[in-house]
């Protein structure tokens, strides 16, 4: 796989999925740039038995 | 004093907005110590490790919030948790307006044109997101940590299968098409386009190109673990390809710790076949080596600036050892016989190495939480002895809460216990901008520098205060107002955190000197 989608991040105007703190995405906002927010919990409610399944059965999106 | 505890299940806060409630408890009246977060193992850690934990917490997991405090009475606890959730009440109203997605998949299907994906979960969950987000066609920086290498392996793989870029796991710095991403400085677009595995590293370099009136095309940080032989520079290798290919880039900048035994050579071996001239920093690497590769070799921060400066006729004006001799020999005139020693309080780990590395050769031992020798490890991070050096984005400090260049209160009470010590002759601090960090971080310590200073003179002694800042004049909190505002409060401000390291040893150094020789 060459670098032409990396080339084509470069050329194009950015634009950001934020998962995670809010913070991040507010500090993209200041200086101009586009950010989309995901809030982020653990699935599941953070438990690793029930994640791993969850991923299995493909319901972690 | 006593210990209240609230714990309401099934409600995940992330940990830097657990910080503000952090904050906004211990700022309530009738509150010893407190702290508020969802009961993970860290947080209980921390607890245990401030003599908060008890045994309420056992049941709690990572998916309840809890506010444990050490209150005057049940009533000032009580007030304080309504404090802690009128602040949040206050945060979610400013946010109703805005558009929220609750996973990747539901963020890239209404917005197509998203490019990246900014990654900060807890490292186990971070292979599951940058997968998710790899797979919906976004490159990827991944700023959580604690992400074991072969996971780390595994996501930058997949990256390199799909032709995307995955910055990080442990990446604080990359700048995008003149995005400041994650921890960066902002800086101005140029010819440079820097690839690292130091985050610090990056900014250092970047924001001394963009002062010397120069910039950078693109940084690309790779994380700290990418040129470990586990990970294999996989990062690096396509950040060559990528800044090599970019018409916007005309030169590249490498930036490393000294890579694992077998990744040296093979990217190595990737220098040599580049088209484009390349410094190349890989700090403790041999110097033969490098330039075999046929890199312009550097063995500092400000020596690859410098290098990569050179080769646009430029310069950044550095003050020399004999200027910084000769402006510790004055400082040295002011000190009281019994002060000996330095304290160093660090909010980044590679300026504190830096720094460390500068003052072993000069004054020898340099105490620490990170040492550079394993016996040179203090007892206790919060008791500094002779020549000590702390880092308070070590873990021990930031379990639980933001790394001190968002949170600078972690590394405040540094300043008045080491300045309470007679024996302390200075203090060296680094301050680190960013647009997510501390607004004004150097406004925000002033008054215990001037405090220290007052209490100092009080008893006849003055403390000395040296400091650099990494950012630039682009940044939110704005470089010159930044130094300024050390300048004006007596602070020795240097143009660089190795300057200052020279510095701070070179006092210390003529001191023990004048002691010995009487002089």
């Amino acid at each position: 796989m060459g670098c032409e989608k990396i080339l084509n991040l470069f050329q194009s105007e950015l634009v950001t999925v934020n998962v995670g703190p809010k913070i991040l995405a507010t500090a993209l906002e200041k200086q101009g740039y586009q950010a989309i927010q995901v809030d982020w919990k653990p699935a599941a409610g953070g438990d690793r038995e029930m994640q791993e399944i969850l991923e299995l059965l493909g319901g972690l999106d | 004093m006593e210990i209240f505890v609230k714990i309401e299940a099934g409600r995940y806060i992330d940990s830097l907005e657990t910080l503000y409630a952090s904050s906004v408890l211990a700022e309530q009246p009738g509150v010893d110590n407190g702290y508020a977060g969802v009961a993970s193992d860290a947080f209980k850690d921390t607890l245990q490790a401030e003599g908060l934990y008890t045994p309420a917490l056992d049941k709690a997991t990572a998916n309840d919030f809890v506010i444990v405090a050490q209150c005057e009475d049940l009533a000032a606890f009580e007030q304080a948790v309504e404090a802690v959730y009128d602040s949040f009440d206050s945060e979610e109203m400013q946010e109703t307006q805005e558009e929220h997605f609750i996973s990747i998949k539901a963020a890239v299907e209404k917005h197509p044109e998203a490019n990246l994906c900014s990654v900060a979960v807890p490292g186990e969950n971070a292979l599951c997101e940058v997968k998710k987000a790899l797979n919906a066609g976004l490159h990827c920086v991944v700023f959580s940590n604690n992400v074991p290498l072969e996971q780390e392996r595994e996501m930058k793989e997949l990256a390199r299968e799909k032709g995307l870029l995955c910055m990080g796991p442990d990446c604080g710095v990359a700048n995008i098409n003149g995005a400041a991403l994650v921890l960066s400085s902002i800086n101005n677009r140029g010819p440079f386009g820097i690839c690292g595995a130091s985050g610090t590293g990056i900014q250092h370099v970047a924001a001394m190109l963009h002062e010397a009136g120069t910039g950078v095309s693109q940084t690309i940080g790779t994380g700290g673990n990418d040129l470990k032989d586990p990970v294999g520079g996989i990062m690096m290798l396509m950040g060559i390809d990528a800044l090599e290919a970019d018409p916007q880039t005309r030169y590249i900048a490498l930036i490393s710790r000294k890579p694992g035994e077998k990744t040296f050579p093979k990217i190595l071996e990737r220098v040599s076949r580049c088209s484009k001239p390349v410094v190349a920093l890989f700090m403790g690497s041999d110097r033969e080596m490098v330039e075999t590769s046929g890199a312009i070799y550097a063995d500092s921060l400000d020596d690859c600036a410098q290098k990569c400066l050179a080769l646009v006729n430029m310069e950044y004006p550095l003050a020399s050892e004999e200027e910084l001799s000769r402006l510790a020999a004055q400082e040295v005139q002011k000190l009281s016989p019994e002060q000996k020693y330095l304290r160093g309080a660090f909010s980044g780990g590679t300026y504190m190495d830096e720094a460390s590395h500068v003052l072993v050769e000069r004054i020898g031992t340099i105490w620490s939480n990170c040492p550079l020798e394993p016996e040179w490890k203090l007892e206790n991070s919060y008791m500094s002895v002779q020549n000590s050096c702390i880092d308070y984005g070590e873990e021990e400090f930031t379990l639980g809460r933001p790394h001190p260049a968002i949170d600078p209160s972690i590394r405040k009470p540094a300043i008045l216990r080491e300045a309470a010590d007679p024996e302390v002759a200075l203090i060296l601090l680094d301050f680190i901008l960013t647009p997510p960090g501390h607004m004004d971080p150097t406004g925000y310590v002033l008054e215990d520098i001037s405090l220290a200073q007052e209490m100092a003179e009080a008893e006849g002694r003055h403390l000395i205060f040296i400091a650099s800042v990494l950012g630039t004049t682009a940044d939110l909190q704005d470089l010159h107002r930044q130094q300024r505002q050390l300048t004006q409060a007596g602070v020795i401000v240097c143009q660089s955190n190795y300057r200052a390291a020279m510095l701070a040893g070179e006092i210390i150094r003529q001191k023990k000197e004048i002691d010995k020789n009487g002089l």
